[in-house]
């Protein structure tokens, strides 16, 4: 699903409030049909940590780590005794077999990009929240990380909520919905 | 250059918000600073401008026990203005049946002359003159007035002779040590005649004041003593000098302890700067991105460090001066008065230290300036600054460094003690840097651990830019100096607060002649059956020459044991050693031989440089004397027995006329007749040690308060600069934890590993700082202090505990802060 509109039209807000990272004054969350609006911090932290994966226009990768060690973060999170290895896997697919060990200041642009979408992929989880992913990229990485981003996501089978200024790029999802003023229209 | 100033003064004045901590540490130790040295100077100026008021005159002949010679004195005032002193030790009652007010006093014996330089200060103010024109007058100083309840014209008794009090004392101008610290009252010479004096049973001295604008005078009087050798001549640059010892060893001390703090701020400067330099990231980047050059960038730092040095030096000296006049309370009894003054000399040296201070630890840090790249507007990702330290700054900050040191060195009494602080000082840092690498070094080295806090904890610590060496070094030293400074104060009350040790006696009887002694003694025993007594024989000496050569020429007043050549000592002697005073060095007399032997004081001998079979040339009643040191003993003069710095052999002793002193402890402080013995011994003087120790603790009390003032203040720069290591530590924890978060993390084992990393910074530095602490503690008290040590577990506790739990607190609510919800915007705005 898609989610366009002009900026300061609340694309952000609803999607910090899928991801559980703020809470609504009012109304209510259900997510895999559970009420998450009552979550607490904790709650809404383990279903982030299985469930939902994020991705950032600014990609917010943690500078002092490797890419290997962005991506095997989120599944030793998780307990997955084979972490380092799947995320090497994962890297690799994503085309970033020779920059496993570089940190984010050496990577470009699009790769700090594939590394965060390796990042929020690595568990297979049933939702993927993009931010303007490719907001901050060119055309060519731009496709890549949109190519990247639907057939991962149709791979896992994970829902992806993608907020985007861009037309073309919204056009490929099943569903577009656009925001104005906080509203559905 | 005045873009960069536009530039700096903009900035500064908004962003010093952020510059809180520079800002109130910075003050603090500047201010500290410069509270020690305008005491210091203000004191020093003080004795210096009063030194001929404090030996009462253009100079002095001591005749130590007797009258100076008659004629030679006729000649003297001939050609100046004499006053003659006498100074004794004597007792003192309010009444013949008096057993409970009997004052060990220094009684002064002054003629109309006196003073010839400043001013006696007396209530009423008639006082002294009433001293001259009537006859047994005398006038007591304030404690005796007061304790005693007298009023004018009221009768006290010195030797059972009735004495009219007409006035107190405030302070006399010629202040010596006896006067400085303990009772004393003033008579006129006629008055004294009338007493009996002994001259070798009452510590008399005989002092001459010489007052002239004629600079012969002192060529004849020199000349004249050729045919005088037991008399002596003062100076003024030699009065008053454990008063100059005493203001020396407590400043030395203090301006250690502000260097530290100077030196502790630095580190905290630089902490929060790095700080400022990473929130103000972007900005450096976008100013590189239009044209900046970095040196003008770091210029434009520079000038906003020097803006705030200049205004916080300025506010920090004008607030010392005005404190300086509450240290009077201090030195009420000293007789001088302190006053503001603004000195430029003071005000350049405290800007030119502060200078040094900021430039040495902002060197490393506005270089960290060059790291930030406008490519990173780009890259868009979040750069930390390092310290850089490149070849070139590495010698500029120890050029400047040194300099540092250099000022601190050429304004010390005693360079030594600087020096080994220093070198201490910055072997710790170096050990605390160390200490930062093996953990990392270890922490790397382990490549298994499934538990995901502690695997967070070790990446924190050992990432590439960590500033993990620099939390350990800045919390080491300031849990290092908390810890001395609380050790230092716990030993510094012990010493205060002890009970009086358990050898010392109730008294101390000094001036015992031969014919009384048994007398004395069986009246002693007859009070207290139980008593437990020790009478020593005594005989006046003093150390004419050390192997042939007068120590005068070459041992300077500042030398701890000037004391045994200033005035004469009294010796003793005996068959065996004193039980309390072990022989460390040779063996004791050779009991068959007449020749002098002499047992020296091990820590006389050290710092006189005497070994032993060294020969020492004693004046004894005026005769030279030349003996060998045989051994050397230690000897502790705290435990308040009876202890000498030199004693010498029976055979060669017997022959010499002597006295004795004793000493006696009841078994029931109720059996003590004290002004019984002063009515049947009129000679004899008695000591109370309690009253004794009172004097001194009320002295070195009002010394302890200083010290544990301005090191209280230290203590807040410590953890100042702890608690700027915390949050900038925490601060570039931020962007991190709220990843964690974001990706799922519960805060609860971001908090596990907040605990781990401080578990594994914290329990390896306390121990060490502990070690540190527990060493430089000693240091300052044994070396700086002369005091006694001891290790005491629950300050130390207590204070690490106090450090930990702060430091912990700091670290959980700045953790807590970043994880709180409402923060999560932020990613959104970045």
């Amino acid at each position: 699903m898609a989610v366009v509109g002009k900026s300061g039209s609340g694309k952000t807000s609803l999607i910090m409030l899928m991801g559980g990272l703020e809470k609504p004054s009012s109304g209510e969350i259900i997510f895999d049909q559970q009420s998450i609006s009552s979550f607490s911090e904790d709650q809404l932290a383990d279903i982030r940590k299985q469930k939902i994966g994020i991705v950032f226009q600014s990609f917010y990768l943690i500078p002092n780590y490797t890419a290997l060690e962005n991506v095997s973060l989120i599944l030793e999170i998780n307990g997955d005794k084979n972490a380092k290895q799947q995320a090497e896997e994962l890297l690799v697919q994503f085309g970033l077999k020779d920059r496993l060990n570089h940190f984010p200041t050496q990577l470009s642009g699009g790769e700090q990009q594939r590394v965060a979408i390796a990042r929020s992929m690595a568990v297979k989880p049933k939702m993927i929240l993009a931010d303007e992913p490719t907001g901050n990229l060119d055309s060519e990485n731009s496709d890549m990380i949109s190519k990247l981003l639907f057939e991962y996501a149709d791979k896992n089978q994970s829902s992806l909520v993608l907020v985007t200024h861009d037309l073309k790029f919204a056009e490929k999802c099943d569903r577009m919905i656009k925001i104005e003023d906080g509203m559905i229209v | 250059m005045v873009t960069s100033i536009s530039y700096a003064l903009r900035d500064l004045t908004r962003s010093y918000k952020k510059l809180f901590s520079i800002i109130v540490t910075l003050f603090i130790s500047l201010f500290i600073l410069s509270l020690i040295i305008n005491l210091e100077t203000g004191l020093k100026k003080e004795l210096n401008n009063n030194a001929k008021v404090l030996l009462g005159g253009d100079f002095e002949v001591d005749t130590r026990s007797k009258k100076i010679n008659e004629q030679f004195l006729q000649e003297l005032k001939q050609q100046s203005t004499v006053s003659s002193t006498i100074e004794f030790s004597t007792m003192l009652t309010g009444s013949l049946n008096d057993d409970t007010n009997a004052f060990f006093i220094r009684l002064k014996a002054v003629d109309d002359q006196y003073p010839l330089y400043g001013k006696v200060f007396s209530k009423p103010e008639n006082a002294m003159q009433r001293l001259q024109n009537e006859k047994n007058a005398i006038v007591v100083n304030r404690k005796i007035f007061e304790t005693l309840n007298l009023k004018v014209d009221d009768t006290v008794y010195v030797k059972q002779s009735p004495f009219k009090v007409v006035g107190f004392v405030e302070t006399v101008p010629d202040l010596g040590r006896a006067l400085l610290f303990g009772d004393f009252a003033v008579v006129s010479n006629k008055a004294f005649d009338t007493l009996n004096i002994t001259s070798l049973g009452s510590f008399v001295n005989y002092e001459y004041k010489v007052k002239t604008n004629n600079s012969n005078v002192l060529n004849f009087v020199n000349e004249q003593l050729k045919q005088f050798p037991t008399y002596k001549i003062r100076l003024p640059e030699n009065a008053a000098n454990n008063l100059k010892r005493l203001i020396s060893n407590f400043s030395e001390f203090l301006s250690l302890v502000s260097i530290s703090a100077m030196l502790i701020a630095g580190i905290g400067i630089s902490n929060t700067l790095i700080s400022f330099i990473n929130q103000k990231n972007t900005s450096i980047a976008i100013m590189k991105s239009v044209g900046f050059k970095s040196v003008e960038i770091k210029r434009i730092f520079y000038l906003e460090v020097f803006c705030l040095l200049f205004i916080i030096t300025t506010l920090a000296y004008l607030l010392s001066l005005a404190v300086i006049p509450q240290a009077n309370l201090f030195i009420s009894n000293l007789g001088i008065s302190l006053e503001s003054e603004f000195s430029i000399t003071n005000y350049s040296l405290i800007l030119l230290t502060g200078l040094l201070v900021v430039v040495i630890f902002c060197i490393p840090t506005i270089s960290s300036i060059e790291q930030i790249k406008a490519t990173s507007l780009f890259r868009n990702i979040f750069q930390l600054t390092k310290f850089q330290f490149c070849f070139k700054n590495s010698v500029i900050i120890l050029f400047l460094l040194f300099t540092l040191l250099g000022i601190f060195l050429l304004r010390s009494d005693k360079p030594y003690y600087t020096t080994t602080y220093f070198v201490f000082f910055f072997i710790f840092c170096g050990v605390f840097y160390l200490l930062s690498q093996l953990i990392i070094y270890i922490l790397k080295k382990i490549k298994f651990s499934n538990h995901l806090p502690l695997r967070f904890a070790m990446k924190n610590i050992t990432q590439e830019r960590s500033i993990f060496p620099i939390t350990v070094l800045s919390l080491g030293i300031g849990a290092t100096l908390l810890l001395t400074l609380t050790l230092v104060g716990t030993n510094f009350k012990r010493e205060l607060e002890k009970s009086i040790p358990e050898i010392a006696p109730d008294f101390f009887y000094v001036s015992i002649q031969k014919d009384v002694k048994d007398n004395f003694i069986s009246s002693l025993k007859k009070q207290d059956p139980q008593l437990k007594y020790e009478t020593v024989p005594i005989a006046p000496a003093s150390v004419a020459k050390i192997n042939g050569v007068d120590p005068l020429t070459y041992i300077k007043s500042s030398n701890d044991s000037f004391w045994v050549l200033e005035r004469d000592r009294r010796i003793s002697w005996s068959d065996t050693p004193p039980q309390d005073n072990p022989i460390v060095e040779g063996k004791w007399f050779d009991l068959q031989s007449d020749q002098l032997q002499i047992s020296l004081d091990a820590k006389v001998a050290r710092n006189f440089g005497v070994n032993l079979n060294d020969e020492l040339t004693l004046k004894i009643y005026g005769r030279e004397v030349t003996g060998t040191v045989t051994s050397l003993r230690q000897v502790d003069y705290r435990d308040l027995s009876i202890n000498f710095a030199m004693i010498i052999n029976p055979k060669f002793a017997n022959q010499l006329p002597h006295e004795y002193i004793a000493t006696a402890k009841f078994s029931d402080p109720k059996l003590i007749q004290e002004a019984k013995l002063v009515q049947k011994f009129p000679n004899i003087s008695a000591i109370k040690v309690s009253t004794y120790l009172g004097k001194i603790t009320s002295l070195v009390n009002k010394i302890f308060i200083a010290v544990v003032i301005i090191s209280s203040v230290v203590v807040i720069v410590g953890l100042m600069v702890i608690a700027s290591a915390v949050v900038v530590q925490a601060r570039i924890g931020v962007y991190q934890n709220l990843i964690f978060k974001i990706l799922g993390l519960r805060s609860g084992k971001l908090i596990q590993a907040n605990l781990i990393e401080f578990f594994i910074t914290y329990v390896s530095i306390f121990l060490i700082a502990g070690l540190f602490g527990i060493f430089t503690s000693r240091f300052v008290i044994e070396t700086i202090f002369r005091l006694g040590w001891q290790f005491e577990l629950m300050p130390v506790f207590n204070v690490l505990f106090i450090i930990g739990a702060l430091t912990l607190f700091l670290i959980l609510v700045n953790t807590y802060r970043f994880l709180k919800p409402s923060v999560y915007p932020m990613v959104r705005n970045e």
